[in-house]
């Protein structure tokens, strides 16, 4: 099989609208939760903080792109633009049916499908609503958004698996390179934060509400003090790429994806599973041919939900003890759901570059259930010879992805 | 609702749903070729003059002899005359 590789970083968070701003904001400990004081006119919602990203510059992408695309596609493509530029793909093989684009989100555009059902509903009216709604509602709108806007040719597809649906699009970007299908793939994920969203697990209460007057003290994973997720904007983009070739144009390389799994718990839709995490990562570890000891950092999906960072823990415990340092970069940027996979990956891969391992955020006390990892609470220099990222969400579905220093 | 009136509504769609500056809205523009529409802008200019104008156009045959951007003011000016635009 090929091996594949990382040659290009896009991200847009609530720490800015770069990866430099993101690393930034990791090395100083920032916060981009921010309450969210509009969202006191819904009913029901208790929670009312949320990361929210700067959109900037978006009236860059021509009229004709920009009309089918909401919030979400607009984050999308830009972290999408950052990666090629990063990568410095040139235009012929931007354009070639060897180069794809896999892009996931939880539910695509939802604030479009808000403004859909805000025209149809109350006059049973479809004559107002702009042919654009569907394009900027649609499960793929990132995927296609960005594909129609770079004019990709080659494979182009949607992951929606919520909180894994960027890790399973790099899962299935790094597949389809190794079996030969293609050469370059745009991999990852974006969300917008909404309403419909933060309250989906509010309702669950998996949502943090305590901290709507403090948003800077939440989410706090890992923390005996944690009360549930904090949703947040977001988008990540790497680009996956055969060995050789990249190798071949001289591309700078950020690391080799080593392993991935994905696998679902078939327990429960809702609650997190013990058992499927250690299976994924297990089989991640195995795909990798790595052992435990090769692994110097974890990077959890840890929301601050109570049940789900137990069930990670001990699962971390189980397969690497209390030796491998183990941190949640929700704390800086909430949730980003269907993009944390792919966000999270790519400033793991730039701790990887440079040495450094961030804590995890508002993490004062470790709740005495999450105690049998190695928790990172101040920033560390270590060299990361290979890390893992996890991604698990609802419906029972893990994800975990393992990626290694590139060694000839 | 005066003549003026109707072609000043009619440029504001242009300006505001598709970024068109006021200079090039001349009656004469080709909605397609000066202009830049396509086909998927015509579903959104249609349901932005019925919002605008308070008219209900997308089911007027007439809406496809549409050319030009002095086309779509005499079309207005004539469901007034047939009293469709009632807001004046």
């Amino acid at each position: 099989m090929k091996r594949v590789v990382i040659t290009g970083r896009g991200v847009v968070t609530g720490l800015g609208n770069n990866l430099n701003s993101l690393m930034d904001g990791l090395a100083a400990g920032k916060s981009a939760v921010q309450s969210m004081p509009d969202w006191i006119k819904y009913k029901g919602l208790n929670s009312r903080v949320g990361a929210v990203a700067p959109l900037l510059n978006e009236n860059e992408i021509p009229r004709k792109n920009r009309r089918s695309m909401g919030r979400i596609s607009i984050l999308g493509t830009q972290a999408a633009q950052q990666a090629v530029l990063d990568a410095k793909i040139p235009p012929e093989l931007l354009t070639s049916s060897r180069l794809g684009c896999i892009m996931g989100s939880t539910m695509g555009g939802t604030e479009a499908m808000n403004e859909a059902f805000e025209i149809m509903i109350p006059n049973c009216d479809l004559a107002s609503l702009s042919a654009m709604s569907f394009f900027k509602c649609v499960s793929h709108t990132v995927s296609m958004n960005v594909a129609q806007y770079l004019g990709i040719k080659g494979y182009v597809m949607a992951t929606s698996a919520a909180c894994a649906s960027s890790l399973q699009a790099l899962g299935l970007g790094f597949e389809l390179i190794r079996s030969g299908r293609q050469e370059v793939i745009l991999c990852g994920g974006a969300e917008e934060l909404h309403p419909i969203v933060a309250g989906t697990f509010d309702i669950l209460f998996a949502a943090s509400t305590h901290y709507n007057d403090e948003p800077k003290l939440t989410p706090k994973p890992f923390d005996q003090e944690r009360d549930g997720l904090v949703c947040g904007d977001g988008a990540g983009v790497l680009i996956l790429e055969e060995f050789e070739h990249a190798r071949k144009r001289g591309a700078k390389i950020y690391g080799e994806v080593a392993g991935y799994a994905t696998c679902g718990s078939g327990m429960d839709m809702s609650q997190s599973n013990c058992e499927g995490m250690i299976s994924c990562m297990r089989s991640a570890l195995k795909d990798a041919s790595l052992q435990p000891l090769d692994i110097d950092y974890i990077s959890a999906h840890a929301t601050a939900t109570l049940q789900g960072d137990q069930a990670e823990c001990e699962a971390i415990e189980q397969i690497f003890g209390n030796r491998v340092p183990v941190s949640s970069l929700k704390g800086y940027i909430g949730h980003t759901l269907g993009a944390s996979g792919a966000v999270e990956l790519a400033a793991s891969l730039e701790m990887m570059e440079q040495g450094v391992i961030y804590p995890t955020l508002n993490l004062k006390t470790v709740d005495p259930k999450c105690n049998g990892v190695m928790h990172v609470r101040k920033a560390i220099k270590k060299e990361i010879r290979a890390f893992v990222k996890n991604s698990f969400a609802f419906g029972g579905i893990n994800a975990s992805l393992i990626c290694k220093q590139l060694k000839d | 609702m005066t003549e003026e009136q109707i072609k000043k509504m009619v440029n504001e769609v242009f300006e505001e749903s598709f970024e068109i500056a006021p200079e090039r809205l001349k009656p004469e523009a080709k909605i397609f070729d000066d202009l830049g529409l396509d086909s998927l802008d015509i579903v959104d200019l249609v349901v932005a003059l019925q919002k605008k104008l308070k008219v209900q156009i997308r089911e007027d045959e007439r809406v496809r002899q549409i050319r030009t951007l002095g086309d779509i003011y005499n079309f207005i000016l004539a469901l007034k005359s047939e009293g469709y635009v009632s807001r004046g």
